[in-house]
């Protein structure tokens, strides 16, 4: 059993600056969580201070039960990947790897065993003898992983591991990660910054801003129902299009007039607004990309726009295009969809009608930020 | 000469050039007397002193100028043509100049050493000269000639030196380990750890440490001896006084562990290692170097420390060490015309075990290490 649960867990520094504010998380054993903000929101510090690295300021961090505010980091039972490897250049693969089961003055015999084991299921038995500076940045975030590996803790914590590496290193890394943690079947605490790592890798994300939780739930959760504004912006690349606008009720229906257009908000969320008896009023409109469709001409609810940039991404385009009101869209259009002629027609400066289905809108209250549905 | 910014640096190089062409002048016509003058106010010893004064600058002069002459060298446009034909002849000639002023600085800062290794071996007349190998007077007055032999070692170890080199061998060695202990756990603690004081800490041994230590000499030497301390038990009282203070020489070797990346500490605790085990394992092989440097600089101190060590041990020679003792040698001009060469043996005897130390641990400082293990 490796359950960690954090209880109003506080980090304040020396010079009174907040880094964590009352963090209450519940991690069931063997859930992969991933901690995931922007730069500065506090989840290194949350994850340092559940490692020891950090001294913990208020409340409790609790591993399989047990109070460790006051244990050293060693006698926590956990392993940490380190977001710059953190291998010990003087030794090789091999002892870099051997290092923290040497010091629990286990036999030769068996450190070679798992050392060689975990070498195998990473694919670097070959470099086991060279120092850490014979290999690539790859190479060593999986010595990193393998030195991990080879403690057999009831927590595995990870720190950015992924960002020193290439894009394309990364998706293959983050492949062999999802694979990684099948074999170990074990509880993973995941910090990154990068939304999609995120959402591939997590059971749960632990959504972070300024040293608060904005939002902890699964990807599709946070994806399809985000709290506030700001879980809304940063999940989903490109981000969510938000709009300033009006909802009008008439009666049981509601309608959204974004510059010009009446569209009717359908579906669940429609019932939803009902059930909790929203009022018209203004509000924050978001619209994912993705959801937008692209018209070539004008319809009861199309909005009249101007293409400004238009990013060709492959098997789709990003097209940037913003209407009279000023308001900023962007709209994601499978190229499939379009014959050559349409193709040709997106031009910077083009007139287009953009729309979105009546199922796909989300509501936030222009001061709170909140959403008003979930 | 096409760039402003060398006149600098070639001006100070024809200053240097002059000068150091009057001290070698002044060097040879010791020997090859080839202008007299009044040798009253030049001994040796302030010949020496010249020259070494004289190398120091001309290696001032040689970086400036090597400097300068590099850079008018990578002014000119590398072509790839020209590149593949070898250096160009800017960059040849200023690595011709560059290599002959040094060995111009290298035979300066080796002919003291030289000068007192032969006269160690110079049997007779064994007072302080100022010839090397032939007296040019020895053609005007009869037996003044020249000889040279093992004597003064002989004398030497017949003597008390044995004595003075064991104290002070002792010391040495004691103060190098514990000095070593205490310079790279302060260093060590000082670069990780982070607590209230550490700041006003590192200030205050800082502003301490500009004050000269001859100003606790005596009250120093008073606590020693109401310890009991000086005189014949100099030696742990030496060994106390120097080791003391060691604490405050943390600068350079916390320099370098500031350099060792914080998060190979953290990996090696998160692995199962106390903080004297990350120490030890981790950080101690990485510092190589300086662990080297600590070393060494804490085992070369005692050697020469003449002032405190004659103020402490004071009359009782069993417990001089060897900077006392061979002053002593010299302290009066009947003690100086008779010991003089063995004066000179002394020093070579003093100055061997450190150049063995530094020949066998040169490997050590060339090793170069976490270079790409921890990325940025």
């Amino acid at each position: 059993m490796a359950s960690v649960k954090l209880t109003n867990v506080k980090k304040v520094y020396d010079n009174n600056v907040v880094a964590v504010h009352d963090f209450n998380l519940d991690i069931k054993d063997k859930e992969f969580v991933v901690f995931v903000g922007p730069s500065g929101c506090g989840k290194s510090t949350t994850l340092r201070m559940v490692a020891g690295l950090e001294e913990i300021s208020g409340g409790t961090v609790e591993i399989d039960g047990e109070v460790v505010n006051d244990l050293q980091p060693k006698d926590r039972n956990i392993a940490m990947v380190f977001q710059n490897y953190a291998l010990y250049p003087h030794m090789s693969v091999y002892d870099n790897i051997a290092f923290s089961l040497r010091l629990q003055k286990m036999p030769e015999d068996v450190i070679y065993s798992k050392v060689t084991n975990a070498a195998e299921i990473l694919g670097i038995t070959e470099y086991l003898m060279r120092k850490p500076r014979a290999l690539s940045g790859g190479q060593r975030q999986r010595v990193a992983i393998g030195r991990a590996m080879v403690r057999d803790s009831k927590v595995f914590l990870m720190d950015e591991p992924l960002s020193n590496l290439d894009a394309k290193l990364r998706n293959q890394m983050r492949a062999e990660i999802i694979l990684l943690r099948q074999k170990l079947n074990t509880t993973f605490i995941y910090v990154t910054h990068d939304q999609t790592e995120a959402m591939t890798l997590g059971d749960r994300i632990v959504i972070m801003k300024d040293g608060f939780i904005q939002q902890v739930g699964t990807p599709a959760e946070v994806f399809e129902m985000p709290t506030n504004l700001f879980v809304a912006e940063f999940i989903g690349a490109p981000k969510m299009n938000i709009v300033k606008t009006d909802l009008v009720r008439e009666g049981n229906r509601y309608f959204v007039t974004p510059c010009g257009a009446k569209i009717e908000v359908t579906g669940e969320k429609g019932g939803l607004l009902n059930e909790k008896n929203v009022k018209g009023g203004p509000v924050l409109l978001g619209v994912r990309p993705e959801h937008m469709k692209l018209a070539f001409e004008r319809g009861e609810n199309t909005m009249s726009a101007r293409l400004e940039v238009n990013e060709m991404m492959g098997s789709e385009l990003h097209l940037h295009v913003y209407t009279k009101d000023g308001a900023r869209w962007i709209v994601r259009v499978p190229t499939i969809d379009l014959t050559q002629e349409q193709r040709r027609s997106l031009v910077n400066g083009a007139q287009v009608y953009i729309t979105f289905e009546g199922k796909v809108m989300h509501f936030f209250d222009p001061e709170t930020e909140k959403n008003l549905i979930y | 000469m096409k760039n402003k910014n060398q006149l600098p640096a070639l001006i100070l190089l024809v200053i240097g050039l002059v000068v150091t062409a009057g001290g070698l002048f002044l060097f040879i016509n010791r020997f090859v007397p080839m202008w007299s003058f009044s040798h009253k106010y030049m001994t040796d010893n302030a010949i020496f002193a010249m020259l070494g004064i004289l190398g120091l600058f001309l290696g001032i002069v040689a970086l400036l100028l090597a400097r300068s002459l590099r850079k008018q060298g990578q002014e000119v446009p590398s072509d790839t043509l020209k590149q593949h034909m070898g250096l160009k002849a800017t960059a040849r000639i200023s690595n011709t100049v560059i290599y002959v002023l040094l060995v111009i600085i290298s035979v300066i800062w080796l002919a003291p050493f030289f000068c007192i290794v032969v006269q160690s071996f110079r049997v007779n007349p064994t007072g302080m000269t100022r010839y090397l190998f032939q007296n040019p007077d020895a053609a005007l007055k009869e037996g003044l000639t020249i000889r040279f032999g093992l004597d003064n070692y002989r004398r030497l170890f017949a003597g008390d030196f044995p004595r003075w080199y064991l104290n002070t061998f002792i010391i040495a060695v004691v103060v190098a380990a514990v000095q070593t202990i205490i310079v790279l756990c302060m260093s060590y603690t000082l670069s990780r750890f982070r607590f209230k004081l550490r700041k006003p800490l590192m200030q205050f041994m800082l502003i301490l440490g500009m004050f000269p230590g001859m100003l606790t000499m005596i009250i120093l030497y008073q606590v020693l001896k109401d310890v009991g301390l000086a005189g014949a038990n100099a030696m742990p009282g030496l060994i106390l006084v120097y080791v003391a203070s060691s604490g405050m020489g943390y600068y350079v070797s916390k320099g370098f562990f500031d350099t060792i990346p914080k998060s190979l500490d953290e990996a090696a605790r998160i692995d199962g290692a106390t903080r004297a085990q990350v120490l030890y394992k981790i950080i101690l092989p990485l510092a190589k170097p300086i662990v080297i440097y600590t070393v060494l600089t804490a085992f070369m101190g005692p050697w020469g420390d003449f002032v405190f060590a004659k103020y402490v041990t004071g009359v009782t020679p069993e417990a001089w060490n060897v900077a006392v003792g061979l002053q002593q040698w010299l302290s009066t001009t009947t003690n100086i015309s008779e010991n003089y060469t063995m004066f000179c043996a002394g020093g070579v005897v003093v100055a061997i075990p450190v150049v063995i130390l530094f020949m066998c641990l040169q490997k050590y400082y060339v090793e170069g290490v976490t270079g790409g293990a921890v990325k940025g």
